[in-house]
């Protein structure tokens, strides 16, 4: 008990603390540009592959299907491992962000077009019947009832981004999880301590997104 | 190149359809004239549904040409939405917008579409809610009516586009018994109007001899007969137009 008592205080020194929040700051800085690029990236191409463009859909479909059945970790290690290959050289940071962009595009474009899709095919016909075209029926009538019910499954595809960017660890990005590594790297008593710190951060990241999606809910529920 | 009459609002020249191998229109020739007030039967999977989305661009046809306001919609480039501003549809379930409260629904493709002025706009929503009995739902959502109220609902909002042809397929088979009898009210007061063509795919044969001029009967994709509605009711032409009548006639 004692040991433990000490090593929880022994672990947490200004130096580590400092160092373990910049983790954070990371891990939040990755996730944010992550989150926004993806939801841009991804709903373009929901939207592209729900419109079946002649050609185009098929193709973006095919190439978003690959990327989405592959692992992240593959992802992240091709671009910062194989990119520099072909002249691309990227720091750790933006190789991170660019990698789950990707990845999490493939992931949003796939819930956004099966929220597209669950839209009863009579609204977009009803909108036909009266002359609307069809960016004005998603618009006005598709996209609206469809964000409903994307919003949850969004949500918790964001939180496993989040999580996710820990594996950034595998190209030594010193976001949080790879700066935790470090400290119980420096003394075994540490590990205890750190793992709890490393939780209670994510939960806290995490935690905070399901409350926006419960206020979400709540607004569109209104 | 298909003769361009000015008096005739759509017709079907050697129309073919196909969805996959199946043949669902067999060479379609059928002519409706502005104005006019046809019925369309036949038995389930005839292909009334077929014909009349295909008015609408809703089905593509594999060949012939489909006239309709002057366009052949077979024609690559029509502009489609260009033709369903004139011709209006009324579905067997609605389809109204979800989304949208009752007056938005017959506002929205007005404001959008025609850029109609909001005032203008809604002073005219809310005749063709007072028209259809329902001015006092303007403000409701669709979810909120029974199937009749949504039907005349929709009935609305395809005439705040002041169509020249409005098609209606089967607008009241998804109603309970006691809504029929309002909504056929509704469409018969538009059909009459001289200037509306209607084509109007029903079971309800009453109402088919009120309404029409002329009866349409189809079976297996095919038109089998095209009569007078006098005619036709005082005795089909075809075995299966017979039958069919009685059938559902004695129902
Ligand atoms: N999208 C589709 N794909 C394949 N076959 C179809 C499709 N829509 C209709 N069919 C087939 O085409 C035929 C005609 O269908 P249609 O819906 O036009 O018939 P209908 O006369 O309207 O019948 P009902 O009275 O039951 O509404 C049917 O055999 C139907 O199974
Ligand atoms: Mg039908």
């Amino acid at each position: 008990m004692n040991i433990i008592a000490a090593g929880i205080f022994d672990a947490f020194t200004k130096n580590n603390v400092h160092y373990l929040l910049g983790g954070l700051g990371i891990t939040v800085g990755v996730s944010i540009i992550s989150v926004i690029g993806s939801l841009i990236f991804g709903s373009f191409i929901g939207i592209i592959i729900y419109e079946k463009i002649p050609f185009l859909s098929r193709y973006v479909s095919i190439i978003n299907d690959v990327i989405r059945n592959l692992p992240l970790l593959l992802i992240i290690f091709f671009v910062y491992f194989v990119l520099p290959v072909i002249g691309i050289y990227l720091p750790v940071f933006w190789a991170t962000v660019i990698a789950m962009t990707v990845f999490e595009s493939t992931m949003l474009a796939e819930i956004i077009r099966g929220g597209l899709l669950a839209i009863p095919i009579g609204q977009t016909e009803g909108a036909g019947s009266v002359g609307m075209t069809n960016q004005q029926a998603l618009l006005n009538i598709i996209l609206p009832q469809a964000i409903k019910k994307m919003i949850p499954p969004i949500i918790s595809q964001l939180i496993s981004l989040v999580k996710d960017t820990s594996l950034a660890v595998g190209i030594v990005l010193a976001e949080m999880t790879f700066r935790g590594q470090i400290i119980y790297a420096q003394n075994s008593n540490y590990t205890i301590p750190v793992f709890i710190a490393l939780a209670i951060m994510y939960f806290i990241l995490n935690y905070g997104l399901s409350l926006i999606a419960r206020w979400f809910d709540h607004r569109m529920a209104a | 190149m298909v003769e361009n009459n000015q008096d005739n609002m759509i017709q079907f020249v050697d129309v073919e359809k196909y969805y996959g191998h199946f043949h669902a229109l067999k060479n379609i020739n059928l002519t409706i004239k502005r104005g006019e007030t046809v019925v369309l039967i036949g038995p389930s999977g005839s292909g009334k549904s077929t014909l009349i989305r295909a008015i609408n661009g809703l089905e593509p046809i594999q060949e012939g040409h489909l006239i309709v306001n002057g366009y052949d919609l077979h024609d690559p480039k029509t502009d489609i939405n260009k033709i369903r501003k004139r011709v209006g549809m009324v579905f067997q379930h609605f389809n109204l917008y979800n989304n949208k409260s009752v007056i938005e629904n017959v506002m929205l493709a007005p404001r959008i579409v025609s850029h109609i002025p909001e005032e203008e706009n809604e002073k005219y929503a809310l005749e063709l809610l007072d028209r259809v009995g329902l001015k006092d739902k303007a403000g409701s959502m669709p979810s909120m009516l029974s199937g009749g109220q949504k039907q005349r609902v929709a009935i609305a909002r395809s005439l705040a586009m002041k169509p020249s042809a409005l098609l209606f397929d089967e607008p009241t088979s998804a109603l309970d018994p006691e809504m029929i009898g309002d909504v056929l009210r509704i469409i018969q007061n538009i059909a009459k109007d001289s200037d509306m063509t209607s084509l109007i795919v029903t079971h309800e044969m009453n109402f088919a001899q009120n309404v029409a001029n002329r009866v349409i009967f189809m079976a297996d994709g095919e038109v089998l007969e095209d009569s007078k509605t006098s005619d036709f009711f005082k005795k089909p032409k075809s075995v299966r137009a017979q039958q069919f009548v009685d059938q559902v006639q004695n129902h």
